[in-house]
């Protein structure tokens, strides 16, 4: 059950094949014997969870279904608020982050019939992309351990990879969702600025803030983001925007689709596996239909420096009062990352904001007459050691955390559809990733690209050796 | 100053300038609400009048 695909455990459920409780209760035995090594979640509500799964079992028993996530576990980022549980934020503090409102995209979920399973291990105030934390322990990449799960949703993307939730929730600031799908070899989706509610969500950022699925497959994250999409009168950002049907859309043919493989900086500096794995991915999407082409992308750096200010200013803004009042109990990158904002002047901040809007329509202006979706890298390299990316002084790892972001951020910046994908593996079985980036409220056709792609590979069935899956079935 | 105070001054610095260089020729009209307006598809193709 824990190594299923949500779409077909929910068909089993529906066909009384497994109960919601026999699913919840291997997900929980998957945990209590994996997650000592791999540390994906701070939080296990196994009571609440078990209550829960006894709940939809009987309403099943009664005829009524809640739809397609009817006792189906996922668990969330522990930077959303869920009823009864703490939300540390990956801080020392177990209730650092509360609201007087659920976070809105759980409980929609909830209402869709999933169990919580509990709450998921993250880079502290999901400040870094690496997922090492001091406080609750580094998750660990299922593929390989001792490598990092990436960051910051590093437990939402280690427990679907090694089969310790179906799906998770995680948030994407800077690259949060993808570049921990992109390490663990799940697929990430960040929808577009305004999609998904953030209500009851930890800020780090408001302006940057985005968030989405991390799932096995992208018809399941196409599944779930139907259900947390939408306008929420409780945050003020949200789209009103209808939200269609995107798991209906997914088998729309690719003909005619023109899809851009960057020409400049989405490929500088990257690794060989990293490149041949995403350029052997563009020619399976030509081979399915589309137009690929290369593109020269407007230089995305003055918006890597609009989103560093802007992200800064905001973060600084928010976590005040603990960097101020207890500095030590903060990881010293992490506090580092958001003192600079302390230095940066409302003018600034005022200003890049307004580069911002620019850049967002000369982008959308530029790329999007040529083409109708982006195809580049999602991290520069497979995931790093653990040991290697905490080296060194404060600079360096701030540095270095930086670049490992590079290809994620611009699309924070641009508010755009951005989905991670498995593209394949490095010689020592550490995934790689491609990202497809669409325009603005175009999910659908982000989707249908990456769905494509996993209907034409089989990435996506792979196990990590540390969970060998006893059967995966389609 | 301390050392990472004259550090983070620096990167903040750093950041200042580059925001300064990118905004030189910013239209007066330009807002930050033009984000939103540009991701929902309401905008008027050009640039804002100044």
């Amino acid at each position: 059950v824990t190594d299923w695909t949500l779409e077909a455990l929910s068909r089993a459920i529906a066909a009384r094949e497994v109960s919601p409780v026999e699913a919840t209760e291997t997900c929980l035995a998957r945990i209590a014997s994996l997650d000592a090594r791999l540390h994906a979640y701070i939080t296990v509500d196994a009571d609440g969870a078990l209550a829960a799964a006894r709940v939809l079992e009987a309403e099943l028993a009664e005829g009524r279904s809640r739809g397609p996530l009817h006792g189906v576990p996922v668990a969330y980022k522990d930077l959303c608020q869920v009823a009864g549980l703490p939300t540390s934020c990956g801080t020392k503090t177990p209730d650092y982050f509360t609201s007087p409102h659920e976070c809105t995209a759980v409980t929609r979920l909830r209402a869709a019939g999933a169990v919580t399973l509990g709450k998921l291990n993250m880079t502290e105030l999901a400040l870094g992309p690496f997922g090492d934390n001091a406080h609750h322990g580094d998750v660990q990449n299922p593929w390989k351990l001792g490598h990092s799960a990436g960051g910051s949703s590093s437990g939402s993307a280690a427990a679907v990879a090694a089969g310790l939730a179906v799906a998770t929730l995680g948030s994407d600031t800077g690259g949060s969702i993808r570049v921990p799908a992109a390490c663990c070899g799940v697929v990430g989706f960040k929808p577009t600025y305004g999609r998904v509610s953030r209500a009851g969500v930890m800020p780090l950022s408001w302006s940057m803030d985005h968030l989405g699925p991390l799932t096995r497959t992208v018809a399941d994250a196409a599944l779930l983001l139907g259900i947390v999409a939408g306008h929420d009168p409780r945050d003020a950002t949200s789209s009103r925007r209808g939200v269609p049907y995107y798991e209906r859309m997914l088998a729309s043919p690719l003909a005619g689709l023109r899809v851009g493989l960057a020409d400049n900086y989405y490929f500088e500096g990257v690794d060989d596996e990293m490149e041949a794995g995403v350029r052997a991915a563009a020619r399976v999407l030509e081979e399915l239909g589309t137009t690929v082409l290369p593109i020269r992308v407007p230089d995305p750096q003055p918006l890597v420096d609009v989103c560093n200010v802007i992200s800064r200013s905001e973060s600084a803004a928010v976590h005040v009062r603990l960097v101020r009042e207890r500095p030590h109990e903060i990881q010293p990158t992490v506090r580092a990352r958001i003192e600079v904002g302390f230095h940066i002047s409302a003018h600034d901040y005022l200003q890049a904001l307004r580069l911002r809007a620019r850049l967002t329509r000369a982008f959308i202006a530029e790329v999007f007459a040529e083409v109708d979706a982006l195809v580049a890298p999602v991290i520069p390299e497979p995931a790093p050691a653990l040991e290697t990316v905490k080296a060194g002084t404060v600079d360096e790892i701030v540095n270095r955390m930086g670049r490992f972001s590079r290809f994620t951020r611009p699309f924070n910046g641009l508010g755009l559809p951005a989905l991670a994908v498995p593209c394949g593996f490095a010689s020592d079985r550490r995934p790689l990733a491609l990202q497809i980036v669409g325009r603005a409220f175009d999910e659908a056709t982000v989707l249908r690209l990456g769905h494509a792609y996993q209907q034409a590979t089989t990435w996506h069935r792979e196990h990590p050796a540390v969970v060998q899956p006893t059967r995966t079935p389609d | 100053m301390s050392a990472p105070e004259r550090r983070l001054s620096a990167d903040a610095a750093g950041l200042a300038a580059a925001i300064e260089r990118a905004a030189a020729d910013l239209a007066l009209a330009e807002e930050p609400a033009g984000f939103v307006v540009a991701l929902e598809g309401e905008a008027d193709a050009g640039e804002p009048r100044d």
